[in-house]
């Protein structure tokens, strides 16, 4: 209803501003090893030489069964509240978080959609361009990790093949013992290997996990943004000559640096 | 004075002197000076010494009088001050008595005023016992006349008055007459309660709606504002049934022929909505005055209930009528391209799109209603409320908009729509696509028209939802469509290639219509008489650089055209509070593949450029090192009879580019010629610095540059001098009388000349000139 032509933008908060590459839950099934930001990146960040103007922002997808949290676990972290009643998602819901990453601003916009059968032809309508892709499942209810593979089959399938990330997420573990945790943690990651995903247990009640979790999600998917986009001036001043566009360096990038996936053995 | 002063320093030499200072000669060094000049210098400084101590004494003693002039002045107020300690004793006394009497008077009034709120006290308990007199009287005789309002208002003032006043009155005196009273009291308003409703629900039974009104403004008099609200309601909601009864019956009966009734469904949820908008409308001001602000959310949450109830009828029958569930099976059985069954006809499934989308749009205009209503009235209700108060009240509100069952039913209905809606417009397009056809002297061909036609229609039937979910799915789905299968087609079309004719390409030509065949075979969708010409291939692919950018720019539009629409959506009222940024969100794809589509026409002219163009008129430019520049006055003006280069070349250009000029639109056709004259000047150059020229044959190619520039400039409208500004300067050089003339140009020389060329390429350019010696070339200093 209000349309603000002038919106002035409000410094992001204290706990949204990433300077430290944040770090995986588990070695075990992690996208990426490394404790730092990609050198390229890093220096790009440092110079503010980020590229074309405007804010970046990056998509995140959260699909799972229905009631295994995945409204709870966004609003836990976007609003930092936790509501035991329970009220089905319908259609899709929206947030944006903004984050400041290695000094640069950064927004993560959350849809968070239907778990329900009959809500789901309007939620997939929601799954193209989907930079992350946030698969949920209940640690107490082994059965709705089953189902994270159909999930994530259907939010690829409107997808390029290899332009998302995948994050496989346990969430109510203040539900479970430790040991029951661990035990379906073993499994989860057995899962999380086939899908190429990062594994991660939280719980939106204590909140356990959960700011760490979505920093991991903004700094990964901010240094993919970034890399393909000083890819893409590289390319671009390749194709025009040394002219006058911005001026980054003109190395191509280091291969084993942009390999996202971890190689994992798997039990 | 001078002696007492030099005896004085010469007994005590360390103590200070009366000016504070000590003389600076001790009488023992006085006494071991020997030499005269010494003692002389000694003298003096004494001397001096003394003067400094007099001229302060003096000062001192000039003081004394003032001194003792204030020493009077202190002795004459003694007296005063002894007096001014008398009056501030006497005032201190004063206010002291003061201060008691006020005291005094004060807890007089003090005790006044407790006896007058006693006293009011009394008079108020008097008359609330005197009300209650009254009310007892009162109340038997307006229930002996069938009074209810007159005894529900006795019973009213009775339930208002404080109870610890009928307390206190049941100990008076006459406490065994009032607590006969008041038991009467209590008896007359159950039994009252009983009358009303058993009085209302008669009403109802009867539907007299002036009885009905008439008990409804009593229930609050009794205190029972829940209970008449909610029978009331109830009253209401038979009211609502009755009708949608006799609605859903009429639609049975509707004829196919009628005009309405491919959205009959939609109409009667119209029916329905509109019956309890009347009736929100038409109740409002009793209930706010005679229940007060606030109670109109109680009155439409029971009116839900029923109004749910008759949705699912409604919506059931659609169901049934329409075959909705199992064409959306159907539809999702033909989404599987792979599937053997037949699909279902996207024509087939316009009407009930349409009708879902209005049915949606009904339902929302609907709920938009009720939540200004019970806003607005929660608004005068809590303007002295707390906060949380407030935020309760929203929540309940939020709660009976999002979870009502209307509302979900029709996220369902929605869903379903949009993946049919999504399968309309995909098969739609592949018609589309099927059917293409291009026109003689037609830039673009008949695709692009149909399918943003087609797109939009989606959308615009999408937005009639008044759904902004919905609106955005479907901007979400029309973007993949556009990105996907229509820009892979559009892809294809492009990689076929640009034919070309000439001997040379004739292999390319063949691998060309190879790959034709080969991806037309592949795609099984393809007009497979795309091969039967060279000429047809060749207008395919530049009517295909005219689709996409026509395309890029139809996705802008689209997307203006959108984002004004929203506005006045959300103007309207429609969408929750993250209704813009959803859209935002979605709109931006929308430009992120109108430049995907740019950009693949800026490939496509890359090509064109690589494949036609170039392999042309490399050749054509190569001739120039088959005309001698090395040449002397009389082949110079046989040169200027007979041209021997640069008119055919020029003829040759224009022939070329003409098809072109035909085939492509204005831009692109601009942007063609502009790669093409990038494209020249580098050829030129490469095959001026394989040549060698006399002072002549510079002169020559000077004019051949010219022609050539002058025909250039007329066939773009980019600048053409920029491009070709090396080889201009390559022609000042090769004109140039002597080596050393280049400096006049050069350096400081060079005025506003920018030159492009290097020193190392000027010598390079230089050496071409057979009359110019290597050794001045080597000379110069550049
Ligand atoms: N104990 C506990 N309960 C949770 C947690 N996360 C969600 N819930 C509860 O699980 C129910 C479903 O959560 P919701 O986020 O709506 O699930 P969704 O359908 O996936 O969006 C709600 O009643 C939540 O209160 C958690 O971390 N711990
Ligand atoms: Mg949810």
């Amino acid at each position: 209803m209000k349309t603000t032509l002038l919106h002035v933008v409000p410094p992001v908060s204290r706990d949204r501003i990433i300077s430290h590459f944040p770090k995986w839950y588990t070695p075990e099934a992690c996208l990426q090893f490394k404790d730092h930001f990609h050198t390229q990146v890093g220096s790009a960040c440092q110079r503010r030489n980020t590229g074309a103007v405007g804010l970046k922002i990056s998509k995140v997808v959260v699909v799972g069964d229905l009631y295994v949290g995945k409204t709870s676990l966004i609003n836990r972290f976007c609003k930092d509240v936790f509501d035991r009643d329970y009220k089905a998602t319908i259609g899709v819901d929206f947030e944006i978080e903004r984050f400041e990453i290695a000094g640069v601003p950064y927004s993560l916009q959350i849809w968070d959609t239907a778990g329900q059968e009959k809500f789901k032809c309007i939620a997939s309508a929601y799954y193209r361009g989907a930079e992350i892709i946030i698969t949920v499942f209940d640690l107490a209810d082994i059965q709705t990790l089953d189902h994270t593979k159909q999930w994530l089959q259907d939010a690829l399938r409107e997808n390029e093949p290899g332009s998302s990330f995948i994050f496989l997420v346990g969430t109510k573990k203040d539900l479970v013992s430790t040991a029951a945790c661990e035990r379906t943690e073993l499994d989860a990651i057995h899962y999380a290997n086939e899908m190429q995903a990062e594994y991660w247990s939280v719980s939106a009640k204590t909140g356990e996990n959960v700011r760490e979790f979505f920093s991991r999600v903004a700094a990964l998917a901010f240094e993919k943004s970034m890399l393909m986009e000083l890819e893409k001036s590289n390319s671009r001043m390749a194709q025009i000559g040394a002219g006058n566009l911005i001026n980054i360096e003109g190395t191509s990038l280091e291969a084993s640096e942009t390999n996202h996936q971890a190689n994992v053995g798997c039990c | 004075m001078r002696y007492a002063k030099m005896a004085a320093s010469a007994t005590t030499p360390m103590a200070p002197s009366s000016g504070g200072s000590a003389s600076a000669l001790s009488m023992e060094e006085i006494r071991a000076l020997t030499d005269l000049s010494d003692l002389e210098a000694a003298y003096s400084r004494l001397c001096a010494e003394e003067k400094a101590v007099e001229e302060e004494l003096e000062m001192l003693l000039n003081q004394q009088c003032s001194i003792e002039s204030k020493m009077t002045a202190l002795h004459r107020i003694g007296p005063n001050l002894q007096l001014i300690e008398g009056d501030a004793k006497q005032l201190a006394g004063t206010i002291t008595f003061t201060c008691n009497l006020a005291e005094n008077v004060s807890s007089k009034v003090r005790q006044l005023d407790l006896a007058k709120n006693r006293l009011y006290q009394a008079i108020q308990r008097a008359d609330d016992i005197l009300d209650l007199k009254f009310c007892m009287d009162g109340v038997q005789t307006a229930l002996r006349n069938e009074d209810y309002e007159q005894a529900a208002a006795h019973i009213h003032r009775y339930l208002s008055l404080d109870k610890s006043v009928i307390e206190l009155s049941r100990q008076g005196r006459e406490g065994s007459i009032i607590e006969a009273n008041l038991e009467l009291l209590q008896e007359a308003e159950q039994r009252l309660k009983i009358i009303v409703t058993k009085k209302f629900d008669e009403a109802t039974r009867q539907e007299d709606l002036p009885q009905v009104e008439r008990f409804f403004k009593i229930f609050p008099l009794l205190g029972l504002h829940e209970e008449g609200l909610s029978n009331f309601s109830e009253y209401l909601c038979k009211q609502v049934a009755n009708k949608a009864e006799e609605n859903l019956q009429l639609v049975m009966k509707t004829d196919m022929s009628d005009r309405r009734a491919a959205v009959i469904f939609a109409d009667t949820l119209t029916l329905l909505f509109e019956g309890i908008a009347r009736i929100v409308e038409t109740h409002q001001p009793i209930v706010e005055t005679y229940y007060g602000p606030g109670r109109l959310y109680t009155l439409i949450k029971h009116l839900q209930v029923e109004c749910d109830r008759q949705v699912e009828k409604v919506v059931d029958k659609f169901i049934q009528q329409r075959d909705y569930h199992r064409q959306f099976q159907h539809v999702q059985n033909s989404m599987m391209r792979s599937s053997a069954v037949e699909r279902i006809e996207p024509r087939e499934l316009d009407p009930i799109l349409t009708e879902v989308t209005l049915m949606n749009a009904r339902s929302e205009l609907y709920l938009r209603f009720i939540k200004r209503r019970i806003v607005s009235d929660f608004e005068v209700g809590d303007s002295m409320a707390s906060e949380e108060v407030k935020q309760e009240h929203q929540k309940c509100l939020d709660k009976l908009l999002n979870n009502c069952l209307l509302s979900r039913t029709m996220q369902e209905l929605i869903g379903y729509y949009i993946t049919m809606e999504e399968y309309f417009m995909r098969e739609t397009v592949n018609k589309a696509v099927a059917m293409d056809t291009c026109e003689k002297g037609q830039l673009t061909s008949s695709m692009v028209d149909d399918v943003f036609y087609i797109v939009k229609k989606c959308i615009g039937r999408a937005l009639s939802s008044s759904s902004i979910d919905c609106l955005c799915a479907m901007i979400n789905h029309s973007i993949t469509e556009l990105e996907s299968d229509f820009g892979e087609v559009l892809c294809n079309k492009l990689k076929m290639g640009f034919p070309a004719t000439t001997f040379q390409d004739f292999q390319r030509g063949v691998t060309s219509a190879v790959s034709l065949m080969h991806s037309s075979l592949q795609q099984g969708k393809f007009d497979t008489k795309g091969i039967e010409s060279t000429d047809e291939a060749k207008q395919s692919f530049l009517v295909t650089l005219n689709n996409l950018e026509v395309c890029s720019e139809n996705i802008m539009t689209l997307k203006k055209t959108l984002e004004s629409d929203c506005a006045k959506l959300l103007q309207q009222g429609f969408g929750g509070e993250q209704a813009q940024p959803k859209i935002d969100s979605c709109l931006s794809d929308m430009a992120a593949i109108s430049h995907k589509f740019r950009d693949l026409l800026q490939e496509g002219l890359n090509e064109l450029t690589n494949s036609a163009i170039k392999p042309q008129v490399k050749p054509w430019i190569n001739l120039f090192l088959s005309v001698s520049h090395n040449i002397e006055e009389e082949e110079f003006n046989d040169y200027e009879a007979n041209d021997p280069w640069v008119q055919q070349f020029i003829l040759n250009l224009e022939q070329q580019m003409a098809e072109f000029k035909v085939g492509l639109s204005l831009v692109i056709y601009d942007s063609l010629t502009s790669l093409m004259t990038t494209l020249i000047a580098i050829e030129m150059e490469k095959v001026v610095l394989k040549s060698t020229f006399s002072r002549l044959g510079g002169l020559q190619f000077d004019k051949e540059l010219r022609s050539l520039i002058a025909y250039l400039t007329t066939v773009t409208t980019w600048t053409i001098r920029d491009k070709f500004a090396r080889l201009s300067q390559m022609a000042t050089i090769l004109n140039l009388e002597r080596v050393t003339e280049i400096l006049d140009y050069w350096g400081p020389n060079s005025g506003p000349l920018t030159w492009r060329l290097t020193p190392a390429e000027v010598r390079q350019v230089l050496a071409l000139r057979i009359d110019f010696r290597s050794e001045d070339i080597k000379r110069l200093r550049l």
